[in-house]
Order: C-alpha cells, then structure tokens, then sequence
C-alpha cells in the first residue's frame, strides 16, 4: 500500500514551526518511514506546480504554519486545501495569528512607511515602495500583493485541526501526527492539546495564594522575577490563566510569564478580552468600595500597551481581528 | 437611513428597573437604543463588548447600580475595572472609548435612563457609525 | 432533535398594539429556522391568555417559548409556571420586553417595530441555547447556633426554642446576660435591669432545647446555610456546673485579689469568683493566669473550701461539635477606651469615669452597693457628663450615648438632689418617641444642658476637675466633682477573630456588614449568618431585641425541620474539565460561594451560597464557569441579534 502523502508549508511564520518539525530528532526518521512527504519548501525541492499537477485530496495531510498576509500565500493555501484530506493549522501563526499577526496594529500603507522609509538604518529620501508591477527593460516582474491584514489559516480556508504553540512542542507534534496515522482524531476544529488553561500545569501552580490581589504591575524587565513564586503574585503579568496549557511551560521554566502562544482554552473566543477581564478582576481589589473613580484609572494605567500585551499572538483571531485605522 | 445601533447591557436590579420606569412615565430616547439584562453589571465580559461590535453596534452602555448600591454588593465595581482596561485596549485598537460607556442607573430613576441613553445616542451619532473591517 | 420554538407577541391591548405593527413581526419570524409556531395574543398575562399558551405548547409540541410583552418583571413568574403547567421546564421559555422598553419609549410606530423585531430575534436566537434547570432542594439542619449571650442573643435564643428548635448559645463570659445585666436602670421605662432581665436568663438556662456554653468560643465553622458544622471551645471552669450550687463558699480563702473587670475595674475579685452578684449560671470560675495554683504554688484553698467537691483543677478544655443550619451573631459591643483621647484626662485624674463605671456605681449589685461615690468616699456635689466622646475620630454617631447620659442625669438627680448636674454635648439625638421627653424632664429637673461642640477638656483643680469648654477666646470653665465620658460604642474585641473564622466582613468601623442597610439590617452577606445587637452597630437594648426577633424569624420560616431549602436556581457551575485552578473566581465572590477543592485542584461553587450574579463568570479567564440561565452562548446569541 502507498504511503500517505504529507505536505509541509510556511507562510507569515519565523522559521520555528520548521525548527520544530526537525526537533522531532530520531522520531522524524519514523515519521519518514511512515509517509511520503511531497512538498516541504524548507527541506525539500518540491514546487508549487507539482502540487498543481497531483489530484484533488491526493495529499493525505497537510501541516501549514504562519499567518496568511499575501497573495501567494493566499493562492498556496486555498491550493493546498483542494489537494489534502486534512489541513492542520501549525502553531501559533496559523492557529492565532501569531507573532506576524501584531502587524494588524498597522496597515500595508503604515508598515511600508516604516520599513522602507522610516527605519534608521534604510535612506529612501524619494519614498520608493515595493510595487506589485513594474517593469524592468519592458519586462514586466510582479510580486504578490500585501495584504493591510494578517489572517489566520481559519479565515482564507477550511481549518480540520489545530496545533498550537510557538512553536508546537514535539510531543504534541508526534501525538498529532500518530493520531493521524491511526484514524484515532477528535471531533473536527479541534486543537490537539489539552483543554485547561496553563494554571493546571504550571510548576508555580501551588505557591498562588488562594486569594490573589494585585497591587502594583511590573514588567518582567523591571524585576528579577522569584523563580518559584506565581508571577502574579509578583505583579507579572502572565497570560498563563487564560492560555491553553500544552506547550510544556518553556517559558515559565525559563523564568518568563506565559504570553499566550497556545491561544484561548476551549470554549473562549476571544483571548485577550478574556485576560482584561481576569486581570482587571484582581487588580488591587483591597477595599475597592473606597477607590474613586480617579484611582481605577490609575490602577489601570498601570499596564502599558494591554491590547499589544493581552493579544501578542491573537490579535488576528480576535473579534476584533485588527486595529480600526482611522 | 439605518441608524447604527447601541446595544446596552441593564442590570436586572436596578437600571433594568430604571429602563422600564422610563417606559412607565413615557420617556423617549432612539429606537437604536437596544437592551440586553444580564444579573449584574459584574457580569458582562469584555467579550460581550466586541462581541457587540463585531456583530454590527456601534456603541455599548453597561448600566449597574450605583457604586456601594450593588445588588451583589461589589459586582458594579467589578464592571468599573474591567471596562475601564477594556476602554484603554479598545482605543489602542482604533476604537474610540466613547462607544462604550459604564454608568450607574438605579431602579427609581428612569429620567436617569432616559438622559443616559439620549446622551449616548447623541455621543455615537458625533462619532458615525464604527464599521469594522 | 431540531428545537420547535413558538413565539408569542401579546399586543397588551392597545399598549403595544398600537405603537407596534405587532401582526408584521409574527409574519417575518414565521420563516425562520426552527420556528414552530408565531402568533400575536391580545393579552397574554389574563387567564385566556395563559390558557392559551399553555395549550399552544402542548398542542404545538413546544420545546421553547418567546414571549415578546412586558417587562419580565410583571409577569415573567406567572408565564413560567404556565410553562411548568403545561410540561415544559420554566427555563426554556425567553422573554423580551417590547412594552417598556420599546413601544412605550418610541412614538414612531416604523422605528418601534423595528426595535420590537430585533428583541424578537434576539429572543429566538437566545430561545434554542437555554437548558432546563431543575429547582433543587436540599436537606437542611433546623438547629441554630447563637453567638453572644446578651439581650439580643438571648432574644435570638427564646424565639426560636419556643418554635422547638434546638439552640446552642455560646457566651464567652462566665455569665450570661451581657451588658445589660450590669445595669440598674434602664431607659425609657426606667425599669430595673437585672429584674427584666432575669426571668429570660432563667429561661434560656432551663429551656431543654437550649445548651448553653459559657466561657467558650467559636473555634471554627464549616459549611454553609443549612448545614454548619461548628466547633466550640469550652474552655476549663475548674468549677462542675453540675456539682456546683453557687453557695459562694470557695470566694473567702481565695488569697488572690485582682481588679474585677465586670465592675469596670472599681472593685476587686478573687481568683475564684462570679462576675457580679447575681450573674447567671450561679457557678464560679477559676481564673487561670492568676491562680496561684496554675501558678505552680501548692494551694488548695478554694478546693477544701467547697463542700461539694466541684472544683477540680484537672479541668481541661474540651471542643465539641454541633451541627446548625444558621448562625446568629449577637457578640456585642464596647466602649471606646477614653484613654486614647487624652483632653478627658481618663486613666490619669481621679472621679473622670465612663458611663459604665457610673452604671457600676450606680448598681446595687455594684462594688459599692448602689451608692455613687467619689475616690475619697464622698458623694459628688457636682457632675458633668461628657457626651460624644470619640464621636468625631470615630466618625459616627453611636446613637444611644444622649439618652443613657440623660438617664444616668436623671438618676444622679434623684439620688443627689443637691447636687449640680451638667451635660456637654454637640448634638442632641433622642430620636424615639419616649426620649425627648426624657431630655426635657432632665432639663425641667435643673440639669444644664452646654454645647460645647466637641471642645471638652478636663483638668486637675484644687483636688476638683475643671471642664473647660468652648475656642480658647471664648472658653469657659466649670467645676465639678466628677466626669462622667460617654464614649463612641464600638465592637467587642473578639469581633475581628470571629469574622476570621466565618468569612464575613467588618465595615469601616469594625461592625459586622449586614447585607442590606435598609432591607436585611440583621443578615450578613453570607447567606444563614445574621448579625444582630451592637455587633452589627451601636443599639439601645429595645433595638437590639427587635433586630434579633427579626433574625429568628427569618431563620424559622426558612428552616423547617423536615423541609428541604429550595436553592437559587440560576448559580455559577464550574466545569471541572476546564478549570485549571487559576484561582483568579475566589476572591471576587461576595458570598465567599467560591472554594478550591484541594484535591481536584478546581474551584467549586457552593449552591446553597451562590447567588448567581455572575462577576466569577466574567471573571474566569478560560471560560470554565458559566452562569446559568445567563450562559455566554446565551449572551452572546442574544447580542447578535439586536446589535444588527
């Protein structure tokens, strides 16, 4: 019997996601063994006319990471999603939006401003920007058009499954890719990780006082954060109440708070709106029928930037999806 | 012309009382004010607002009981922080924090009502409908 | 099984119908998926309109209603149990109010149709998420523990023995009576204290279905409205209670003498001894930090004295455990101690006393027998009367101050004819309808009234006390043989450590909370926790007894021996599968319904706490509690449909 056939794809994504897949290590000799990987730009020399010429759901499997912000990567995924039985959403930027998706504070106009114009180190004094047509000696060369948006996977094509985190840990990876193998999936628009928030399995778990005020927020370059002690407690703010737990609590082993890679818990829509409720809920609440009006603002002023903290990587899957430019 | 709608959330205890006193005495105030009761001020999530938004309103009132008058005791207080932190994210995200007002509306005061909720009406239509993309 | 929805739109008459184009909106909602039925009704609160629905959701198979009409308010309760009539659970139906809050706020009939079609439609959308709620019920405890053992506690105590109930009353004093036991007379009646008192302590000693716990505490208290567990420290009496027959014989060989604390600190008492003469139970208690025994001196004095053997100084504490449905707080409440605001010069001149040293001297059974003396053994020729001491550092008015001064005037006048009586106060507050004419006989009987605004100091003159009153330009001064302080009313001091243990909060001035200044006065916010008498606020006796009887009543007609509590329906439920025990829900319920299940790790709402507001459901950063009857799904459909 043939092997199943298995895409890899990136689009708005850093390179991790791929990082990822490598970091399988000895697992991803039997994932080989197991599949006939046809596409995978990063590794492989597969091009988009191959996948052109395969037939309709010929692929059993395809892993798509990154946000779509361009044309091509518009093209590619609605592509990929009529040649493959299954498209799983693969980490954070795919899933949420990710990282790429904060570029959804700006659009194409404000973003080309500052990256060919505005940078310190770029000198564009005649104000020359990408063009998707030009021509060059008569020959007219195009590039894809770039969107003022970043979407996630879901909303240009038809999502089955979702691996989430930034990137996706390798043993979720491999639990996915075996549940796959074995016809042994949840329900479809799952996401293959836990259900709970990060709370249930942070190793700080326990050292969370059981009634948690927060007097005054400080940012984690401003501290030296208690490696044992929850970093709320300590005026961090971490997103890890309002994440999906999974990712194996990297960040917070590294001393860092959570910043929501893995994206809202089962039966949250919108993550951050989620986390400004959670935080503002316990934000100095000792003796809050004497707090004036004056002083919630203060209190509230506290959190610099919340929007860019609260949705760092899902701004794009928010009900929001994006900044409203005026 | 359509006007954009007000979706407003009223407290069961008091500015939902204070609503229907202003249906009693005959108060007007634009039909694009629409409500929806929820127990308490306390309960309304941030989500709720942008939810609101998404789905086409173009402001938000959240009504609970006067400050210290909560039927809960603390859940107005609840409501005054979270929407406070959501107005500051909200206008980071283009979206002016006028649209989304919290006030306080007791179960007597139905003129009360009525002024909030032609004050309201009045703010959105200064600012126009908000569009979401 | 897809949902049969019928939607019902009452024209009340001419109040909707002719402000709405009600017969155009059933038309639109006729089509829409899931829609049974849609009909106009022209008045569906009267019994035809009733019987109408209830025969439409049978005939029609209903499995949700929407009822567009009034305000829920009016008639939200009675659609329901026509609902609940015609085999459909009450939750399933959806009201939306397009009287009110539509077609009596909007004259244009066009743009009033149009608000009524939305509410119309968020109703449906909302119609196919609701979920039955069954109304649960749960087995309760009658039994009601008391805290506190004076007039409001035993008030508490008789009211619900006398319905059958069983009641533990648990006093931290050796005695039983409180405050009031210690006074002579008392305002308005001028009765006497101990002889009003007396019959209801008998009876709270006598009653079988009253245990009385004196010198013991409230050590800890678990679970909730119907079903309190509690432990009580009874702490070691070295005295039998049943041995004992209160003969006094032990008091005399007793070689210690220590300041007596229930006559305010003017006499002195014994090791072995009763508060005062008279208290209730008659049974001696050892004090333990000054016994020379428990000091490690070999004495035996008052053990050979007793002639029942009922002293033994093996006696330990012992902690017993009562089950209760409610507990009523009636701890009480104090004096201010004048020491801290040293213009009175208490605590450092001679004859300036409080209020309560004077009701001691004044008492018969008091150390000096109901004679009102001064240091040196001689009557007063002059008295003042220091009213609102402390009230402004306090920052309120305890209320009863005026009058019981005026009636401690009224008293010194009659028991010192001669002698000069002046009062210094700031305000008058004789708010009753017997006290004014209690102020203008004290001033009828030549007692000087002086408003001195708070401005009142006392010094040291010629063996005297000089009262000086008024600003410094105008000041004037009087002198008198005695100060009398009437100190701002403040908690008795286990008030903080008891409200530890309950869970239930203090306001700013250290009373209990109650949970409702106008509408519950004597319930505290945790649902089966009342507070009553001083605890919850300065009180004359009068109050404090009212305060109680309500508290009693309350738990009488929602305790039944034999009938189970019927539940707030719409609470908070916690999804034990999504709960990461983030613990942000706990500290945001008012009710303290909110505990973490220690060995889940969850948080777990307590039904019979839960009042169902919702603030942890807004809270819970990964949606794991939801609100009943007010779900997020709900909301949000709801939302959806007027935002449009």
């Amino acid at each position: 019997m043939a092997k199943p056939k298995v895409a890899f794809y990136w689009c708005a994504s850093c390179g991790g996601c791929e990082e990822a897949v490598v970091d399988l290590a000895e697992d991803l000799l039997k994932v080989v063994d197991a599949v006939d990987i046809v596409l995978w730009p990063v590794a492989l020399d597969f091009k988009r006319k191959d996948v052109e010429a395969m037939k309709d759901g010929a692929i059993a499997v395809s892993f798509i990471n990154g946000a779509v912000r361009t044309e091509e990567q518009e093209e590619m995924v609605k592509l990929l999603r009529k040649k493959s039985g299954l498209v799983v959403a693969f980490g954070s930027c795919a899933h949420i939006g990710g990282i790429p998706g904060l570029a959804n504070f700006w659009d194409r106009e404000t973003i080309f401003e500052r990256v060919y114009k505005d940078v310190p180190s770029v000198r564009n004094p005649e104000g020359i920007y990408p063009q998707q047509k030009t021509k060059v000696d008569g020959v007219e060369l195009t590039l894809p058009e770039f969107y003022d948006t970043v979407y996630t996977l879901d909303q240009v094509i038809n999502v089955d499954y979702y691996l989430p985190g930034c990137a996706p840990p390798p043993d979720l990876i491999m639990n996915a890719v075996t549940a796959i193998l074995e016809g042994k999936l949840p329900d479809k628009g799952s996401v293959l990780a836990p259900d709970k928030s990060l709370c249930d399995t942070c190793p700080r778990k326990d050292s969370k006082p059981e009634k948690l005020s927060i007097k005054a927020i400080r940012r984690p370059h401003e501290v030296i954060a208690d490696p044992e002690k929850c970093f709320l407690e300590e005026g961090i703010i971490c997103l890890g109440p309002a994440t999906r737990s999974g990712c194996g609590e990297r960040c917070i082993n590294a001393n860092m708070p959570c910043r929501g890679c893995f994206g809202p818990t089962k039966g949250v829509r919108d993550q951050g709106a989620k986390m400004v409720s959670a935080i503002a809920s316990i934000l100095g609440v000792e003796d809050e029928d004497k707090v004036t009006e004056e002083e919630v603002e203060s209190l509230v002023k506290q959190i610099d930037d919340p929007a860019g903290l609260f949705y760092m990587y899902s701004l794009p899957a928010s009900m929001l999806r994006r900044k409203r430019m005026g | 012309m359509k006007e954009p709608t007000i979706v407003g959330f009223l407290c069961n205890w008091c500015s939902y009382e204070g609503a229907d006193r202003a249906g009693d005495a005959r108060l007007e105030y634009p039909a694009n004010i629409r409500t929806v009761r929820v127990m308490c001020s306390g309960r309304v999530e941030p989500e709720f607002v942008l939810h609101a938004f998404r789905e086409g309103a173009s402001g938000v009132l959240i009504l609970g009981c006067h400050p210290g008058d909560c039927h809960y005791k603390m859940g107005n207080y609840k409501a005054r922080r979270r929407i406070s932190l959501l107005k500051k994210t909200l206008e980071q995200l283009g979206i002016e924090p006028e649209r989304v007002r919290l006030d306080w509306v007791a179960a007597g005061e139905g003129e009360r009502f009525a002024k909030v909720a032609n004050e309201m009406a009045d703010t959105i239509k200064g600012l126009g409908p908000l569009e979401l993309s | 099984m897809a949902e049969r929805i019928g939607v019902y739109v009452c024209k009340c008459g001419p109040n909707i119908g002719d402000k709405v184009d009600v017969d155009a909106i059933v038309d639109d909602v006729k089509g829409i998926e899931g829609v049974a039925t849609a009909k106009s009704h022209n008045l569906l609160c009267s019994a035809d309109g009733l019987e109408f629905l209830k025969s439409e959701i049978e005939g029609e198979k209903l499995t949700r209603v929407v009822v567009a009409a009034c305000t829920p308010k009016m008639y939200e309760q009675k659609l329901m149990r026509a609902c609940e009539e015609a085999g459909l659970n009450p939750f399933l139906m959806q009201m939306t109010n397009i009287r009110e809050q539509c077609a009596w706020v909007t004259p244009d009939k066009a743009l009033a149709t149009r608000k009524a079609r939305s509410l119309v439609m968020a109703a449906i959308n909302r119609a196919p998420l609701l979920e039955p709620i069954e109304r649960k019920e749960i087995e309760v405890q009658a039994d009601v523990l008391v805290v506190g053992g004076g007039v409001a506690g035993l008030e508490a105590c008789l009211s619900l023995a006398q319905k059958g109930r069983k009641v533990y009353l648990v006093e931290k004093s050796p005695c039983i009576g409180g405050l009031a036991a210690r006074f002579e007379e008392v305002y308005p009646t001028m009765e006497c204290a101990p002889c009003m008192i007396a019959p209801e302590l008998q009876e709270v000693l006598q009653k079988e279905n009253i245990e009385v716990f004196t010198h013991s505490e409230v050590e800890e208290t678990l679970g909730s409205f119907g079903n309190f567990s509690v432990k009580i420290r009874r702490k070691a009496r070295y005295v039998s209670e049943e041995a004992c027959i209160g003969c006094g014989a032990c008091f005399e060989p007793c070689p210690v003498e220590v300041s007596n604390e229930y006559d305010e600190g003017l006499s002195k008492r014994k090791a072995i001894y009763v508060p005062f003469a008279g208290a209730l139970p008659n049974v001696p208690v050892i004090d333990k930090d000054n016994c020379k025994r428990f000091k490690g001196e070999e004495c035996r004095a008052c053990e050979q004295a007793c002639p029942f053997g009922a002293i033994s100084f093996d006696d330990k504490d012992e902690v017993i455990e009562r089950k209760v449905g409610a507990i009523i707080l009636a701890t009480g409440a104090t004096l201010l101690d004048p020491k801290a605001l040293p213009q009175y010069g208490y605590g450092k001149l001679d004859n300036v006393v409080t209020a309560l040293q004077l009701e001691r001297l004044n008492a018969s059974n008091g150390p000096t027998g109901g004679k009102v003396l001064l240091k040196n053994g001689k009557e007063p020729k002059s008295i003042a009367f220091v009213f609102c001491v402390g009230r402004k550092e306090k920052e309120y008015c305890s209320g009863i101050c005026c009058m019981y001064s005026i009636k401690l005037a009224h008293i010194m006048r009659e028991k010192l004819p001669d002698a000069k009586l002046y009062c210094f106060y700031s305000d008058i507050c004789v708010p009753k309808k017997e006290h004014q004419q209690w102020y203008d006989r004290v001033v009828d009987q030549g007692v000087e009234f002086i408003r001195s605004n708070g401005t009142v100091a006392v010094t040291a003159d010629k063996g005297k006390l000089a009262v000086k009153h008024g600003t410094d330009s105008s000041g004037k001064t009087v002198s008198v043989d005695m100060v009398v302080l009437a100190p701002a009313v403040e908690p008795s001091s286990d008030i903080e450590k008891l409200a530890g243990i309950l869970d239930t909060s203090r306001d700013d001035h250290g009373f209990f909370c109650e949970e409702h200044a106008l509408m519950k006065p004597f319930a505290t916010a945790l649902e089966g926790v009342f507070a009553v008498g001083s605890c919850q606020g300065p009180k004359d006796i009068g109050d404090a007894v009212a305060q109680a009887g309500a508290a009693a009543g309350r738990v009488l007609s929602r305790l039944v021996p034999g009938e189970k509590l019927a539940l707030e329906p719409m609470v908070a439920v916690v999804d034990e599968d999504l709960c990461s025990g983030c613990k942000t829900c706990i500290l945001l319920c008012p009710y303290s319904a909110i505990t973490r299940d220690k060995e889940k790790g969850t948080s777990v709402v307590d039904e019979a706490l839960c009042r169902g507001c919702g603030t942890c459901v807004a809270a819970c950063p990964s949606g794991a509690i939801t609100a009943k009857q007010f779900t997020r799904e709900q909301i949000l459909a709801e939302i959806k449909g007027v935002a449009k």
